[in-house]
């Protein structure tokens, strides 16, 4: 799931959440007599709300319409959940008019891996293009537990980054880095 | 992904399933009614009559209104809930380059580091936001000065990742029963 959508359900949860509270509380004030005993005792569905729609053509096409909307709004917020931000291609163009320079992500990300695996204390190593505001590039590094975690950083930050960037011609491409100590107890990689 | 974030993920699903085939169908219901046929698959007749049946008093009513409020509360808990982080901020050194630690290695290595501490039998770490706490079992007679070496040993732990936080320790040793 992408980072985008868990601010949009955080966001749809609270308005749904929300509305349901307000509902909810205000029927029972009604219902506990907050707004007068006899408003009470009403049934739930007058006779003036349920004749109200009569002789008004309008207003069940109003209602099919919001039901439409409602539709719409919760297909965006279910494909919302399928999205993933991770991205496959690169654009390098620099001048369109020149022709347009793609690059396969999975070339980058298995070049970054295997000079992370290169660096002693690395265990395991995976990357992968993501583009949440700007495209960068996820890189999960799993460390020994032995691993000098300091020592393994700097080589990562100046070496594995840099050489990404230069590889790229963007000396500011964003990149993050999450750390995973601990991982395994002895590196898994052989010695070739 | 964290587990908060899991659960507010399988709840959107079904949220927006709902949402979706609910409103379509009432659609479906309202064009039927339009060319005077009776309900397709929702008894909305008999859905009118115990409206217009039930008073705003009614106990059931009130059953359903409080059914609705938990429900919300529900929805509000789980949208502004935070939960544990997936990863704590490290210290910036680079322009442009995050780097995180993963909190369930994190806890991992506290574990492996405070087992690691002489006079420890197990060792199993927690760590939030702000603080990471270890809970320790200590062979018995073990040494008086156990709990600053463990504390040590996590505090060394996280200066080596450097994170952007100062992190509070938490250190809680019991003694393993050797009967």
């Amino acid at each position: 799931m992408t980072s985008r959508a868990n601010v949009i359900n955080r966001i749809v949860l609270t308005v749904l959440g929300l509305l349901l509270l307000t509902a909810g509380g205000l029927g029972l004030a009604l219902s506990f007599g907050a707004f007068g005993a006899s408003r009470a005792d009403n049934p739930m569905l007058p006779e003036e709300v349920r004749t109200y729609p009569d002789g008004r053509p309008w207003f069940w096409w109003a209602v099919v319409g919001a039901l439409l909307l409602i539709a719409v709004l919760a297909l965006l917020w279910l494909l919302a959940q399928l999205k993933t931000d991770r991205t496959t291609r690169l654009d390098l163009t620099t001048n369109a008019q020149a022709g347009y320079t793609t690059l396969h992500a999975s070339a980058l990300t298995n070049a970054v891996e295997d000079e992370a695996l290169g660096i002693p204390g690395v265990t395991n190593a995976s990357a992968s293009v993501r583009e949440h505001r700007e495209k960068h590039l996820l890189l999960r590094v799993e460390l020994a537990d032995s691993a000098d975690i300091d020592a393994v950083r700097t080589q990562l930050e100046n070496e594995v980054v840099a050489h990404l960037r230069e590889g790229l011609g963007n000396p500011r491409f964003a990149v993050s880095i999450e750390l995973r100590p601990g991982a395994n107890k002895t590196p898994q990689r052989s010695l070739t | 992904m964290t587990a908060t974030n899991w659960v507010t993920r399988v709840v959107s699903a079904l949220l927006a399933l709902t949402l979706l085939f609910g409103s379509l169908l009432a659609v479906v219901e309202i064009a039927a009614a339009a060319l005077d046929r009776g309900p397709v698959l929702v008894p909305y007749p008999d859905w009118t009559d115990w409206l217009r049946t039930h008073t705003w008093n009614d106990p059931i009513v009130q059953v359903l209104l409080g059914g609705l409020v938990v429900v919300g509360l529900l929805f509000l808990l789980l949208a502004l809930r935070r939960g544990k982080p997936a990863a704590l901020s490290l210290r910036n050194r680079t322009d442009g380059v995050d780097v995180t630690a993963s909190r369930r290695s994190l806890e991992k290595s506290l574990s492996a580091a405070t087992a690691r501490t002489s006079g420890i039998a197990a060792a199993s770490a927690s760590v939030s936001r702000r603080t990471a706490r270890v809970q320790a079992r200590t062979l018995a007679l073990s040494d008086p000065g156990i709990r600053d070496e463990v504390e040590t040993a996590v505090k060394e732990r996280l200066d080596s990742l450097g994170t952007e936080r100062r992190m509070r320790t938490r250190v809680a040793l019991t003694t393993k029963d050797t009967r």
